[in-house]
């Protein structure tokens, strides 16, 4: 049964307003539309806030709660968050780890973000697997041992259409356990198509919830549109997916203002489609080509994202933590004790980069180049067990 | 003490009171005025021919409380779906407590007669408040077919055990969109505050004050009680203590930044 | 003239034919004859009509139709009203 969500009254666009999370500005008197009143909030947070936020029931969530967890005063507690971050993880997920490698299908762009190595604007000679190509890598990837992968494409709606992507899923189901994607906003009908097609999961990353920002950083292209964007998950939900991967750019924007964001948007998502299954995924600004890293000012220390992860972990005790290889590897090795339950590990992110047969354009750097196979021997140091395999569509006989 | 709101209407008082067991109608009366309430519950029986004077509807003043008819003594959908209808031509209004009870001896509701007879009711414009075992996954089906709440119990009906369901009360209060009233089992003021204090929107007693050897007095404790469980779940809680952490093994990487 | 078989058989047909509504799931006689309508039978068993629903047959009837609702040989009558329930 599809999630209906008929009794949620307030929709995600009105619920960022009346909160002042968007800058819009439009609903708190003393709201200058900058988001500094909540900055001012936090930087009054005193450690019996975060004490009482830290006593309330584990994994649960509320608002107030988080303001604490992010605020610059819990920065003293750290430990202490990840030590209960870490024991929620195992109790909800076990000792494990969940494994998947994302395939870039297409690096053609029909969008301008200021941020990305695939900007429209950037000159580099551009790439597009066809099925076939795709289905080779794909075979480099299975032979790894995922079974779990992400479709991951730019805004290449004019190659990578809707029924490319139904065709790829048809080919894959029978190598892959999980398909899921990261590509362009679509309608509710392309993705109940696709889902038909065995596509289970859909990552779309607000980037930034902030308006402004949203604006300034997509001047051009379909993504642009910041509604449609924020909307895109509820369409995903409502055409039947189970996995919803949330997310943004970390560095955009003030970290602390995008988690609070993050997280009213999750849980609204939770309420309303019951039946979903909620990710974050922490994307970090890192080095792309042609785009510099001292452009950004709000940059995230190793210590602010520690303090992201587990401050979400401690609000959503079920949600998935996910982590990319942006990240550098000793760096993912202490992250798996602190609430990550799945990892990408031996990422391409230029299409065609897994049979090495491609010197396309990455879409940004990587800074874990182990293969799988080493990642998972660093899992299993740690004392967890690397899964692979979640779950068999061949056990609902599809 | 913010206000319930249930489906299109507001009300003052969270605590919903029932109307059977009472050793009389005055007591009834005076017991439901004590508590303060707004929602009185009632059943609807076959009038006793050979005695005129089974009349209590009369002791209820329908301009302060609204009446909210329940189907007790249905087995199965089709029955309850009956009474509900019996019971709008009755009152002239279409709320009902859904309350399906094939077992006589707990009283424990059917969940699958629950939730076909609510479709049935929902789709012909009744708003339905179903009486349910606390089961999560059937609080967001009935949500998702159009209920007003759901009435997952405390423990069987007249019991007086308490919070026996309190596992699967934090889920349900922390999944549903549509307010979550507590009822049956709830034998003892404090029990109706653990429950607004866990965050229920409202409960709803009968047995704990119709057979108090007060009830009278026993009305107004609840009333008080579920004000003050209410007031401090919305007020927040205060913080328990922890000890702090004096070494850092998962996070001391972090101070070579 | 001796009484004929016929005229028996005219008299037992005549006893059997008292009127009689299942009320509440008893069967009651009406010797006098049914009451015409609901509103009538409710004045007979002296209950206050205010406060009752009424079922005939199955259907429910709504209470302003009491007054026209005809009775008649036969019907199942179900007459409820509230009473105290949790």
């Amino acid at each position: 049964m599809v999630n209906s969500g008929k009794h949620v009254c307030t929709d995600i666009k009105t619920i960022l307003a009346q909160k002042g999370l968007d800058s819009s500005g439009r609903s708190l008197p003393e709201h200058d539309g900058d988001n500094k009143h909540w900055l001012q909030q936090m930087e009054k947070t005193r450690p019996g806030d975060v004490e009482r936020a830290l006593s309330e029931p584990v994994g649960s969530y509320s608002f107030e709660k988080l303001v604490a967890l992010v605020s610059p005063a819990a920065e003293d507690y750290l430990e202490q968050m990840a030590q209960l971050a870490h024991q929620l993880t195992i109790q909800r997920f076990g000792r494990t780890i969940r494994l998947y490698a994302p395939l870039y299908l297409s690096n053609y762009c029909t969008n301008s973000c200021r941020y990305c190595g695939f900007n429209r604007e950037h000159k580099f000679e551009r790439t597009r697997l066809t099925i076939d190509r795709a289905l080779e890598e794909a075979q480099v990837i299975a032979s790894e041992g995922f079974r779990d992968i992400l479709l991951v494409s730019s805004e290449d709606r004019g190659f990578i259409t809707i029924d490319y992507l139904a065709e790829l899923a048809g080919k894959l189901r029978s190598r892959f356990s999980s398909i899921s994607m990261e590509v362009y906003q679509m309608n509710s009908a392309e993705y109940a198509e696709l889902f038909k097609a065995g596509i289970e999961g859909v990552t779309l990353y607000q980037e930034t919830y902030d308006r402004r920002a949203y604006r300034y950083y997509h001047p051009a292209g379909p993504k642009s549109d910041y509604d449609d964007r924020l909307d895109a998950p509820d369409r995903t939900a409502a055409a039947g997916m189970r996995q919803i991967g949330l997310g943004v750019l970390l560095g955009l924007t003030d970290w602390r203002i995008e988690t609070l964001a993050l997280a009213e948007h999750a849980h609204y998502l939770i309420k309303r489609y019951w039946q979903s299954h909620v990710s974050f995924s922490f994307p970090r600004l890192r080095p792309a080509h042609e785009v510099k890293g001292s452009q950004f000012r709000y940059l995230l220390s190793d210590k602010n994202l520690v303090q992201m992860i587990t401050a979400l972990r401690l609000c959503f005790a079920d949600a998935g933590l996910v982590l990319s290889t942006r990240e550098c590897a000793p760096l993912r090795d202490r992250l798996v004790k602190l609430g990550i339950t799945k990892m990408s590990a031996g990422s391409k992110t230029n299409p065609g980069g897994y049979s090495g047969r491609s010197g396309a354009i990455e879409q940004f750097e990587i800074d874990d180049n182990r293969s799988p196979a080493q990642v998972a021997a660093v899992i299993k140091q740690a004392g967890f067990e690397p899964v692979w395999k979640d779950w068999d569509s061949a056990f609902v006989g599809v | 003490m913010d206000k319930l709101i249930i489906a299109d209407r507001s009300f003052n008082s969270r605590l919903l009171v029932g109307t059977g067991k009472f050793a009389s109608c005055e007591i009834m009366a005076e017991a439901i005025a004590r508590s303060g309430t707004e929602i009185v519950t009632v059943a609807l029986r076959r009038v006793d021919i050979e005695n005129e004077n089974d009349d209590m509807l009369s002791a209820i003043d329908r301009s302060k409380y609204l009446l909210l008819p329940n189907t007790s003594g249905a087995r199965d959908a089709q029955e309850a779906v009956r009474l509900s209808k019996l019971a709008r031509a009755a009152t002239g209004i279409n709320w009902v407590k859904l309350e399906v009870t094939p077992d006589p001896y707990y009283l424990l509701p059917d969940p699958v007669e629950t939730l076909k007879a609510a479709e049935i009711l929902v789709k012909d414009n009744f708003v339905v408040l179903p009486y349910i075992n606390a089961d999560p996954i059937l609080a967001k089906k009935l949500e998702d077919a159009g209920t007003a709440t759901v009435m997952p119990l405390a423990s069987p009906i007249g019991s007086n055990q308490g919070l026996k369901t309190r596992a699967a009360l934090e889920i349900i209060i922390e999944q549903a969109n549509i307010p979550v009233v507590v009822d049956a089992g709830l034998g003892l003021p404090s029990h109706a505050a653990d429950a607004m204090e866990m965050g229920a929107d409202a409960v709803l007693v009968n047995t704990a004050i119709a057979t108090a050897a007060d009830p009278l007095a026993m009305a107004e404790a609840f009333r008080l009680a579920v004000e003050a469980g209410r007031t401090a779940y919305i007020s927040g809680p205060p913080a328990t203590g922890r000890k702090a952490s004096a070494s850092s093994p998962l996070t001391g990487f972090l101070r070579d930044e | 003239m001796r009484s004929t078989p016929f005229a028996g058989v005219l008299f037992v047909l005549a006893k059997l034919r008292v009127e009689t509504l299942k009320i509440n799931g008893v069967q009651k006689q009406f010797p006098a004859g049914l009451p015409q309508t609901l509103t009538e039978l409710l004045k007979q068993l002296d209950i206050n009509e205010a406060t009752v629903v009424a079922e005939i047959d199955g259907k429910i009837i709504e209470k302003q139709n009491f007054a026209q609702t005809q009775l008649s040989n036969g019907q199942v009558v179900e007459l409820i009203r509230f009473a105290g329930g949790g």
